[in-house]
């Protein structure tokens, strides 16, 4: 008889070295607020309308409302349809979201008038695959898309318009920057916005900042849109962003006054992360966002736990939660740009498994965004997917014929757009006298995958060239003009046609893209008519066709040949 | 088939000289078959400074003919946004779109004051009913007005007003 101390067994050993278990997954504590969303501590779904008033709201009287229960009552909730939508029992409204013969609109005459703890009460009743087959006809636009990051560890502007040339090539209908270095910007969000047009005319750009400093690029032109709206669930964590529903509904109508597009940001996790959720669940705090962000008249929201994925990801049913977010935002008829952006698994399954809630039935935007660059360079911490990943989601629109917003583009075509947008971006700074550009950067540009094939640059000059961007007030217009003259007609003419769009207004409506050929396309033009089987959008024709290419195919008739 | 009826409705008029840009006739009712106005209504559509948006071209950019102040949206332009998120029963959108109206005569460190005024704390009831005022008064912006007051009474009740600075004797 042989005696051993305990030990691991082989397999065990194996288990413990897989990457889902570098995560963080951590108990229910709903006291605290964290849990997903089934916590004893949110109300119970209640209102009572007077004088066309709402006097109260889940259980709270008018005159113990805090600022998010005044904002909704005043602004979000339809009063004249209320009391009746809240009588309507809420496993009828769950069934009424999945039912393809209850079309998107009439869902929308129940939903304006719900309450927070009712719109909990709907989803909770709801598996992620209800939650799927809803969003499905609950996305605003009909036909699904995609926005990418282009940022670079140093804050390198040629980096950005090359991969955003690349980016926009790839499919990404929009394109979002940040920095490093916030005194950067200029010079990145001019950069971005050069090399989006030279690779898909039509993309819109935003660059991330703190919202004064956001709102004077968009003035300006140098960017398109504008998403860094953050919003919080609790009265206590808005006031800690130094904003309330008030400035907030005033600076989404500032945008507006200026033609420029917006959306405000919000997430599960984000008000037990800022350390005060007031012991209410992450999806009812979500839910008060997007009612408020409904009520401010914004057109749009980017939610899906965002920048706080870690905390619902380490709870049960957490990404479940996450996808019933994304779902509320579209069932109150708000454009969903829907997460899976920042980095939250080690584990490549659990990356996959997160994206189908918004892959398969389409969002607005299924991440908002997708790193077009590599993860290190991602100055928004890393995104759930980066330009590794691009065969592979290639692949997987492919094998379950769904539209995720990209394709396969072939070298030649990649290698000139970002060589283009490098070249556009050097006679650009030329013109405008800002810190050259070499021709080994060009070059560089062309063909590097990271912030480490390119040549250094001379930071300071750099910092130097953006502030006198500021202190010169230069505009779009002046960008638009500088490519003119250096001879890059095709991408002045792009960058005009879209600073042309913020005097119609159109990009203002719900949803709003560009298309190519610079044809506004919203939940006005391009409403979801999803009606069931055979219905809604379906990936068929030029588009299937264009998304079964991919690197490597196999000729049907000549096994030994490559097509695509 | 909306868009060829809105054509020839524009083509009628012809090329005259005669329409001013902020004509005073009321706002066409539109429907959302007019959407997108930059295809289907490009005649309804004017910058600030009374140019058709077709004059918004190359070669006036070149030119120097433009400044960016002719790459801003009209009032008018943000009210026929609004009628259109109206008629596709978006009433929160439509009044965000009046309240922008109103704020495009303000200049853009204006707004951005007003913005940074708004924030908690930032403000006492006084001064906060002084921004109403002024809005009212100096932009003709009631809508916007109205908002302030809203946050203001909030303000009060819920401790987010500026404290008066304490006398440090």
């Amino acid at each position: 008889m042989t005696t051993t101390e305990p030990r691991p067994s082989i397999r065990t050993e194996l288990l413990e070295s897989r990457p889902v278990n570098l995560d963080g997954f951590v108990e229910e504590w709903p006291e605290k607020g964290l849990v997903a969303m089934e916590s004893d501590f949110d109300p119970a779904p209640s209102i009572r309308v007077e004088d066309g008033r709402v006097v109260e709201l889940d259980g709270r009287a008018r005159a113990d409302f805090d600022f998010m229960d005044t904002f909704i009552a005043n602004h979000a909730i339809d009063v004249a349809s209320a009391e009746a939508s809240m009588a309507i029992p809420s496993a009828q409204i769950a069934r009424m979201l999945i039912d393809p013969g209850v079309s998107r609109g009439e869902v929308l005459a129940v939903t304006r008038g719900l309450t927070p703890a009712k719109v909990l009460d709907v989803v909770k009743l709801m598996n992620v695959v209800e939650i799927m087959q809803g969003m499905q006809k609950m996305r605003a636009r009909r036909t699904p898309a995609n926005q990418g990051h282009s940022t670079s560890a140093r804050d390198n502007p040629i980096q950005v318009a090359a991969d955003a040339a690349e980016g926009a090539l790839r499919g990404f209908a929009e394109l979002e920057t940040t920095l490093g270095v916030l005194r950067y910007a200029p010079l990145v969000a001019i950069a971005l916005q050069v090399g989006a047009q030279v690779g898909r005319s039509g993309v819109l750009t935003q660059c991330a900042l703190e919202e004064a400093t956001e709102l004077e690029l968009g003035m300006r032109g140098i960017t398109a849109y504008a998403e860094t709206i953050s919003i919080y669930g609790t009265e206590s964590v808005f006031v800690d962003g130094d904003d309330t529903p008030w400035s907030k509904a005033f600076l989404a109508s500032a945008y507006a006054s200026r033609g420029i597009k917006m959306r405000f940001t919000s997430g599960t996790g984000s008000e037990v992360q800022m350390g005060n959720a007031e012991g209410k669940s992450m999806l009812y705090l979500e839910i008060r966002c997007i009612l408020m962000a409904k009520g401010a008249g914004v057109q749009g929201l980017q939610n899906g736990s965002i920048s706080c994925i870690g905390v619902p990801g380490a709870v049960p049913g957490g990404i479940r939660a996450v996808a019933a977010e994304n779902l509320v935002a579209s069932m109150v008829d708000l454009e969903c740009a829907s997460g899976n952006d920042q980095s939250f698994s080690h584990s490549s399954m659990r990356r996959t498994a997160r994206l189908m809630p918004q892959l398969l039935p389409g969002t607005d935007f299924v991440c908002s965004g997708y790193s077009a660059v590599p993860n290190a360079d991602n100055m928004f911490a890393g995104s759930n997917f980066d330009t590794e990943d691009y065969d592979d989601w290639n692949t997987i629109q492919r094998d379950l014929q769904v539209d995720g917003g990209l394709r396969h583009v072939r070298e030649p075509e990649i290698l000139q757009a970002r060589n283009t947008a490098a070249r556009a971006l050097q006679a650009l700074f030329a013109h405008l006298d800002l810190p050259a550009i070499s021709d080994e950067e060009v070059e560089a540009a062309t063909y590097a995958d990271s912030s480490n094939d390119y040549p250094l640059r001379d930071v300071l000059a750099d910092l130097k060239g953006a502030q006198s961007v500021m202190e010169r007030g230069i505009t779009g217009l002046d960008l638009v003009r500088g490519l003119e003259t250096t001879g890059f007609h095709d991408v002045a003419q792009s960058l005009l046609n879209v600073l042309r769009q913020r005097v119609s207004g159109d990009l203002l409506q719900t949803s709003a893209v560009l298309t190519p050929d610079f044809t506004p396309l919203s939940a006005i033009n391009d409403v979801n008519d999803y009606a069931g089987p055979g219905t809604g959008y379906r990936l068929a024709g030029e588009r299937w066709e264009e998304l079964k290419k991919l690197r490597h195919v196999t000729s049907a008739t000549n096994p030994e040949t490559e097509v695509g | 088939m909306q868009r060829g009826a809105c054509h020839s409705g524009a083509s009628l008029r012809g090329p005259t000289e005669s329409e001013p840009a902020l004509s005073a006739s009321p706002p066409p009712e539109l429907t959302t078959a007019d959407y997108p106005l930059s295809i289907n209504r490009p005649e309804l559509l004017h910058t600030p400074s009374g140019k058709p948006i077709t004059a918004l071209t190359m070669d006036a950019v070149v030119s120097g003919e433009l400044s960016a102040e002719d790459l801003r949206i009209a009032p008018e332009t943000l009210q026929l946004q609004a009628q259109l998120a109206d008629a596709s029963g978006r009433p929160q959108l439509a009044a965000n779109f009046r309240r922008a109206a109103e704020m495009t005569a303000i200049p853009d460190a204006e707004v951005l004051a007003m913005y940074n005024a708004l924030r908690p704390r930032a403000s006492t009831a006084a001064q906060l009913a002084e921004l109403a005022d002024r809005l009212e008064r100096a932009y003709s912006a009631p809508v916007c007005a109205a908002l302030v007051r809203e946050a203001a009474e909030v303000y009060a009740r819920r401790d987010l007003l500026a404290r008066p600075t304490a006398d440090v004797g």
